[in-house]
């Protein structure tokens, strides 16, 4: 079947542009393999970011036809519109190129998350306890969803404070409890409804601010 | 942050959940109550040139535009306030499980309080 993808890009100091590719493909490609078919083939200054193509490593996360999606999960049949995908950098982050944008607002807040943060997984016959984080998989997926992160910098996010949320020791940075951290939050729930893995941001910052009322976390710094 | 990002942003509405369009319903209503706020305190000014100047300002809107200014203002009412009871329970961390149920009960009653009260309205003014 025949698709057109039209892709916005942006390259340093130059005006956003879009550019539409034709490409056969079967409806059942993800839209990851039909994009990666178009830089081999088409046009191989197209950035874009990928690693697993399972839906595991988040990091190729974009806006396609208006909807924030992994493109290595989605079926580009499933998605088009009369034949038509659209593709966007994700919103809320700085496009370093093309598709490819730059996490370090998300990334760069991660030493406010506490080593608690860390779920201890059973190791099972090992001896050696094992640790991973919580479920999030860091794609920024709820950051460009989210209409406060999209239009207030300093917000600390909805994957952080979720992360925060899951801290067992029960204490928080000041910034959590900030115009910039929980209370920034307008329960548009945008983030939870679209993150690839149910990680549910939006439920955890509003248990964070529930126990925040509560009193029953220590807020500290 | 220009001003057109942040209005795309909060009221893009392509692809977005009941929750989201929910959030900008709300904000708008708001936007457009502090905007009639402005627009009230002007018209409470026209005291100052007389009872005729008054009087001729609220005749304006006695009839058929008074009925749909009413309404509109009535319906801006009802859905801030309706989706904000919602919002006051979720945002206190109350009923997530539950929060789409809630959401749906809340535009129910928006829908049912705003056809009370254009019919009371309507009522008033015939």
């Amino acid at each position: 079947m025949r698709f057109r993808v039209v892709i916005k890009r942006v390259k340093a100091g130059g005006e956003p542009r879009f550019d539409a590719f034709d490409v056969e493909a079967d409806p059942s490609e993800s839209v990851l393999d039909v994009v990666e078919r178009i830089s081999l083939e088409k046009d191989r200054t197209l950035a874009f970011e990928h690693a697993c193509h399972h839906g595991v490593c988040g990091a190729c996360g974009m806006v396609i036809n208006g909807v924030e999606r992994l493109a290595c999960i989605t079926r580009i049949g499933e998605v088009a519109k009369g034949g038509v995908v659209v593709l966007e950098p994700l919103r809320g982050f700085k496009v370093i190129s093309d598709l490819a944008v730059d996490k370090s607002r998300m990334f760069g807040k991660y030493k406010l998350v506490t080593p608690s943060t860390l779920e201890i997984v059973d190791g099972g016959l090992q001896e050696v306890q094992l640790e991973k984080l919580y479920d999030c998989i860091e794609c920024g997926i709820c950051y460009s969803a989210c209409p406060i992160a999209n239009t207030f910098p300093e917000y600390l996010g909805p994957s952080l404070l979720a992360l925060i949320s899951k801290s067992g020791d029960g204490k928080v940075p000041a910034v959590v409890d900030s115009r910039a951290g929980v209370w920034a939050c307008h329960a548009a729930f945008e983030c939870s409804v679209r993150c690839p893995v149910g990680f549910k941001p939006g439920e955890s910052i509003m248990r964070l601010r529930r126990r925040l009322l509560k009193g029953e976390l220590r807020v500290e710094g | 942050m220009g001003l057109r990002e942040v209005l795309e942003s909060w009221f893009r509405l392509k692809g977005r959940s009941l929750e989201h369009l929910s959030f900008a319903a709300r904000r708008l209503a708001g936007i457009i109550m502090a905007l009639y706020l402005l627009l009230h305190l002007v018209d409470i000014s026209t005291l100052a040139l007389g009872e005729e100047a008054y009087s001729a300002l609220l005749n304006l809107f006695s009839g058929r535009l008074g009925l749909l200014a009413d309404s509109l203002l009535w319906s801006i009412l009802v859905i801030h306030g309706t989706l904000g009871v919602y919002s006051a329970f979720v945002e206190a961390g109350y009923f997530l499980q539950h929060r789409r149920t809630l959401l749906v009960m809340a535009w129910i009653s928006a829908i049912m309080l705003i056809a009370i009260g254009v019919w009371v309205i309507a009522g008033v003014l015939a």
